[in-house]
């Protein structure tokens, strides 16, 4: 009992340090801070609160495109228009319709910024301490703890979300509540968190695959009987609940199907362009090479991205499925199937496949393969065969990940809270980039990560001089580069990761089923 | 594909030490191992160096006070005028008021700042707050403040108990007064009181030439350190100058002697030589100010000018058969900067403060002379420091610090000196609240205190075990409980009061409250009264706790 009331107090010093480091963030800047006409994504936030504020759901996705228009889905503008009325409750100005357009005012930035951290300590936070606690229960308290730390601190989403200025804890903390709930065996109520998750953010659909070949695979793990009532309580769930979140949006509120099909069109911009500024995806590292945009046109490569996106994200998703078919073990609705130890590979593969590949990406996407990775990076030193080969994975990925944001931080004031929490993730996870691993195996692995690190900091000191005329955007592009060299690598190795880990469960849980070729798909 | 798992086990990272409980047992197991070979620097050190010097650049966009520009201010005025004109300079109105170290101390800080901006260091830049300037401002105050970390440190090493020490260390290292008035707030306190601790290190190795040299060398820094200059000269004197039964010591007095006569001469030297010693000290003590500061610092005068309203709200409710002040009706409850008129009670004049001052800490000197050992000098230190801050003629709530401190040193003599400590700590910490009235920093200065107080006092709690109380003692022990919870339901109104005024507020600008000025020192009154409550208490107590020992 003692053990559980000091583990209880560390959790409230290690939540409350976040929370603070989180504010020493936000003290910094933030997307187009003092950058009139257009601001940044502080003012598409605060926008969005004016606008929801004083108009009908009917107008909120018609009303001035062009100034910041509302593109992301309902539960967003939900949001907006509480935390615009609560904002407007203090000072009326910070929020009045058109005339508060780029208001900056000190005080209104601090109500801005209480609300990410509001939002962030509601939902995401107690996600992670929960997940810790439940996820790693076999593990020692202090093993839980330490993950606690290494994902509130995950040195990627913090400056995006407190700095930069965004709410992906949000979304982030709903797609990881449903994981919770799939690992309780609350199958229905994890389907209603994660189309919340969507339906707040629609990046969260980079989870989709998984999540649904999670639960389809478990209807097919069930078997016929039992399966069919899930699929079908799923089904329901899951269209009642995006129904429910558009209600605004249909007849009496709103004539039929314009306006829904205005949100839509809104919330899937596919009229953007391929990708945006410079991110470290396949089009955007190879298009210096290959030149897409002069290859194809809009259109072509609009739906050549989709189907290389789709047959990549696909691959995990089958394999859990495939997983889940051959499995055996105790088949009842209220406990997880063996595929639920996939999940987090399988949202990694998948986000990462998004990433990758799919169309008009931007590099703050990158916190949603981290998320799931560094889920995984918590049960560091675990007694799995290689789990240091995953820490050291998921180090590298998310330092890169974080590394490849720089230009959006440096631009948005944020370039010293970057090195900062670099090192400060760094330090507090007990990770040195110099040092090198004991063991032939684990020595030749870590060589890759020192050069993408040690071409990364290079890249921090060439930038101070100006690149040559020709190639304007040069080190841009080379950050780019190797940024998707990691990243394209992790992925292929999380894919067999994950193959092998669904080995793994097969080999202990199968079934009296047919064994099938596991490792077919490598 | 498998990989070797042999390695695993040794690459366990560290852990942050966050937790009190994990943090003491690793410091357990370091302590064992530095029976076999002391290291320098062990790996908890390093973790508190590295996550607050983090914090501490974190805090770098953080508001800062015009101290800052005060600062900056004296870096051009040593910069760019020559030493004759140094304290004659008016171009700002932030003249230079520290004793001449601080002024050959910003002298050696303006080089660097010119290299790095030379607009840091123009005198007529005033208000220069450009980023090289904030970044290298800032970063002076966490270099500097090393002098405290090193300080600190060698306490540990020299500790009988250096796994409770290294809680001490760490708890002043960390402690929220620096992180509020140093790193936010923006002043040098860091540097000052490492150099106050290396006194007190020598004093207690018994080297206290050493110690009466470095206290002079501080004094010739900040003179507020003159609040406590009485205990290092009864100690020095009685431990150093006469031997312990009773018999003077005419060369350690003339040694003693001499080294201060010699620093002071370094110091003042130059000004002596320049016959401008009459304007330097009219610079160091401006006695035309009030008996408070703007706010009032949470002392026994915050009480009686509390008195005094409430004596006054009395007679206006009675009607009025008193004398009333009427500048006193005024005066108060503004908290301009300026002479303070009770409405009711007697004036209260520079000379009364001063002698009651005097005769409190005379009560401490007779004992510190009876018992001149380490730790009744470390008592006397913290005592007569205490004297000053409760009875001084316009003390800054800043000036809490020098009661923190040193208390820090005899937090585990105790539970009774513990105790203290809280309760101290708690009203002191919270009473430096206003100083940091922005929003932005509600969050840190609230959040940052509550941290540190729940990662301190489980760790000290434990090494000091409470005895069996009488039921007297557990009566006070149960209000001395409710006054401590009591400061959340004061920040909580507080900041409630505050919301509420800049809620009324028509827009940003503070000056278009005025039928709320009235209003506008009620949250500030709360604050200083209800600490000044448990300051006052803990006064008395830790005198109680020093006299019979």
């Amino acid at each position: 009992m003692q053990r559980i009331g000091a583990g209880g107090r560390l959790t409230y010093v290690t939540v409350g340090s976040a929370a603070l480091v989180r504010w020493m963030i936000a003290l910094g800047g933030y997307s187009g801070e003092g950058n009139p006409p257009m601001h940044g994504d502080y003012e598409a936030q605060r926008h969005w609160m004016e606008l929801t504020l004083h108009l009908a759901p009917a107008q909120w996705y018609y009303y001035d495109l062009p100034y910041w228009g509302l593109d992301y889905p309902p539960i967003t503008a939900y949001v907006s228009w509480i935390c615009g009325w609560l904002g407007s409750q203090i000072n009326p100005d910070w929020f009045a319709l058109e005339k508060s357009r780029g208001c900056e005012s000190p005080s209104s930035r601090v109500f801005m910024r209480a609300t990410v951290l509001a939002l962030d300590l509601a939902i995401y936070i107690p996600c992670i301490v929960m997940f810790c606690r439940r996820w790693f229960a076999y593990r020692s308290l202090r093993t839980q703890e330490l993950a606690i730390i290494t994902l509130l601190l995950q040195p990627a989403l913090i400056p995006i979300d407190h700095g930069h200025f965004q709410y992906n804890s949000v979304m982030l903390g709903l797609s990881l509540y449903a994981i919770l709930c799939f690992r309780e065996g609350k199958d229905l109520l994890g389907a209603v968190a994660f189309v919340c998750s969507m339906t707040f953010k629609q990046m969260a659909l980079y989870y989709a695959p998984a999540v649904f070949g999670y639960l389809f695979g478990k209807c097919l793990w069930l078997g016929w009987q039992q399966g069919r009532a899930l699929f079908i309580g799923l089904a329901v769930v899951s269209t009642v609940t995006l129904l429910s979140t558009l209600l605004p949006f249909v007849p009496p509120l709103s004539p039929f199907p314009d306006t829904l099909l205005q949100v839509v069109h809104r919330i899937f911009p596919v009229a953007r362009g391929l990708f945006e500024d410079k991110v470290a995806n396949f089009w955007c590292a190879s298009d210096p090479i290959i030149h897409w945009r002069r290859r194809m046109s809009n259109d072509m490569l609009v739906r050549f991205s989709g189907l290389v996106t789709i047959a990549s994200a696909a691959l995990p998703m089958l394999h859990l499925l495939r997983v889940s078919w051959t499995a055996g073990g105790r088949q009842t609705r209220n406990v997880p199937s063996p595929a639920l130890h996939l999940l987090p590979w399988a949202m990694y593969n998948s986000a990462m496949a998004f990433f990758l590949f799919s169309f008009q990406v931007h590099e703050k996407s990158i916190l949603l393969p981290l998320l799931p990775l560094t889920l995984l990076l918590g049960d560091r030193g675990s007694e799995a065969e290689d789990g240091d080969e995953t820490w050291e994975w998921g180090v590298l990925v998310n330092n890169v990940g974080v590394l490849t944001m720089w230009p959006l931080l440096s631009r948005d004031g944020q370039g010293m809270n970057y090195f900062l929490l670099l090192l400060l993730w760094n330090y507090v996870i007990g990770y040195n980039p110099l040092r090198i691993s004991s063991g032939w195996f684990l020595r030749l692995l870590s060589i890759f990560p020192q050069s993408s690190y040690l071409l990364l900091a290079l890249l921090h000191i060439i930038e101070i001089f100006s690149p040559p005329a020709r190639y304007p955007d040069l080190w841009v592009v080379a950050r780019v580069a190797v940024g998707c060299g990691v990243f394209g690598l992790s992925w292929l190795w999380a894919l067999r990761k994950q193959v092998e880990v669904g080995w793994g469960l097969g080999g202990f849980q199968k079934s009296d089923k047919p064994k099938g070729t596991v490792g077919k798909e490598k | 594909m498998a990989s070797p798992t042999s390695s695993l086990s040794r690459r366990r990272p560290s852990v942050a030490p966050v937790n009190p409980s994990t943090l003491s047992k690793s410091v357990e197991i370091v302590s064992n191992d530095a029976r076999r070979r002391v290291p320098w620097f062990t790996s908890e050190e390093r973790d508190v160096l590295v996550l607050s010097t983090v914090m501490k650049v974190l805090l770098f966009p953080a508001y800062h006070s015009t101290d800052f520009e005060v600062h900056r201010n004296w870096l051009a005025i040593t910069h760019s005028l020559p030493i004759s004109k140094w304290y004659y300079d008016t171009t700002s109105e932030w003249t230079l008021d520290y004793p001449p170290f601080f002024a050959y101390f910003e002298y050696l800080l303006s080089w660097p700042a010119y290299f790095i901006d030379p607009a840091i260091t123009t005198l007529s830049n005033l208000n220069y707050a450009a980023w090289s300037c904030i970044a290298y401002q800032r970063s002076t105050v966490i270099l500097t403040e090393l002098v405290l970390g090193a300080a600190l440190l060698r306490f540990v090493r020299t500790s009988n108990d250096p796994s409770l020490q290294r809680i001490i260390s760490a708890s002043l290292f960390l402690h929220p007064g620096f992180i509020i008035v140093d790193h936010i707030h923006f002043q040098y306190n860091g540097f000052m009181f490492g150099i106050f601790l290396w006194s007190i290190i020598a004093s207690k190795n018994g080297q206290l030439l050493t110690s009466g040299i470095l206290f002079t060398v501080l004094l010739n820094f900040k003179h507020i350190y003159m609040y406590i200059a009485p205990a290092y000269f009864v100690f020095l004197l009685r431990a150093y100058c006469f031997s312990p039964n009773g018999g003077f010591l005419l060369q350690n007095f003339v040694k003693l002697g001499a080294s201060v006569a010699g620093i002071f001469t370094v110091s003042l030297g130059p000004f002596l030589a320049m016959s401008q010693i009459p304007q330097l000290l009219s610079r160091l003590f401006p006695f035309t100010r009030g008996l408070n500061h703007a706010y009032w610092a949470a002392n026994a005068w915050a009480l009686v000018t509390a008195g005094d309203r409430v004596l006054l709200l009395w007679a206006k409710i009675r009607g009025a058969n008193t004398a009333i002040d009427t500048s006193g009706v005024e005066s108060t409850s503004r908290g301009l900067v300026g002479d303070t008129h009770f409405a009711i009670l007697p004036n209260v004049e520079p000379k009364h403060t001063f002698i009651i001052t005097i005769l409190f800490q005379l009560l401490f000197l007779v004992k510190l002379w009876r018992k001149p050992d380490y730790k009744s000098f470390v008592h006397a230190l913290t005592l007569c420091g205490y004297c000053s801050f409760m009875f001084g003629w316009h003390v800054h709530e800043k000036a809490v610090l020098l009661i923190l401190v040193p208390l820090s040193l005899l937090v585990a003599e105790d539970y009774a000196h513990y105790r203290t400590f809280v309760i101290v700590s708690m009203a002191g910490i919270v009473g430096l609240f206003p100083l940091l009235f922005t929003p932005a920093e509600w969050f840190i200065k609230v959040g940052y205190t509550a941290v540190w107080f729940a990662v301190t006092l489980p760790g000290l709690a434990r090494r000091v075990p409470r005895p069996t109380p009488s039921w007297i003692g557990e009566i006070v022990h149960r209000l001395e409980g409710m006054y401590i919870y009591g400061f959340v339901i004061l920040q909580i109104v507080v900041t409630a009061l505050n919301a509420l005024l800049a809620w009324k507020s028509p827009n940003d600008s503070p000056l278009s409250k005025n039928s709320l000025s009235q209003m506008e020192f009620l949250p500030l009154l709360l604050t200083s009264v209800y600490c000044a409550v448990g300051i006052t208490w803990a006064f008395l107590c830790l005198s109680w706790l020093y006299i019979k020992s």
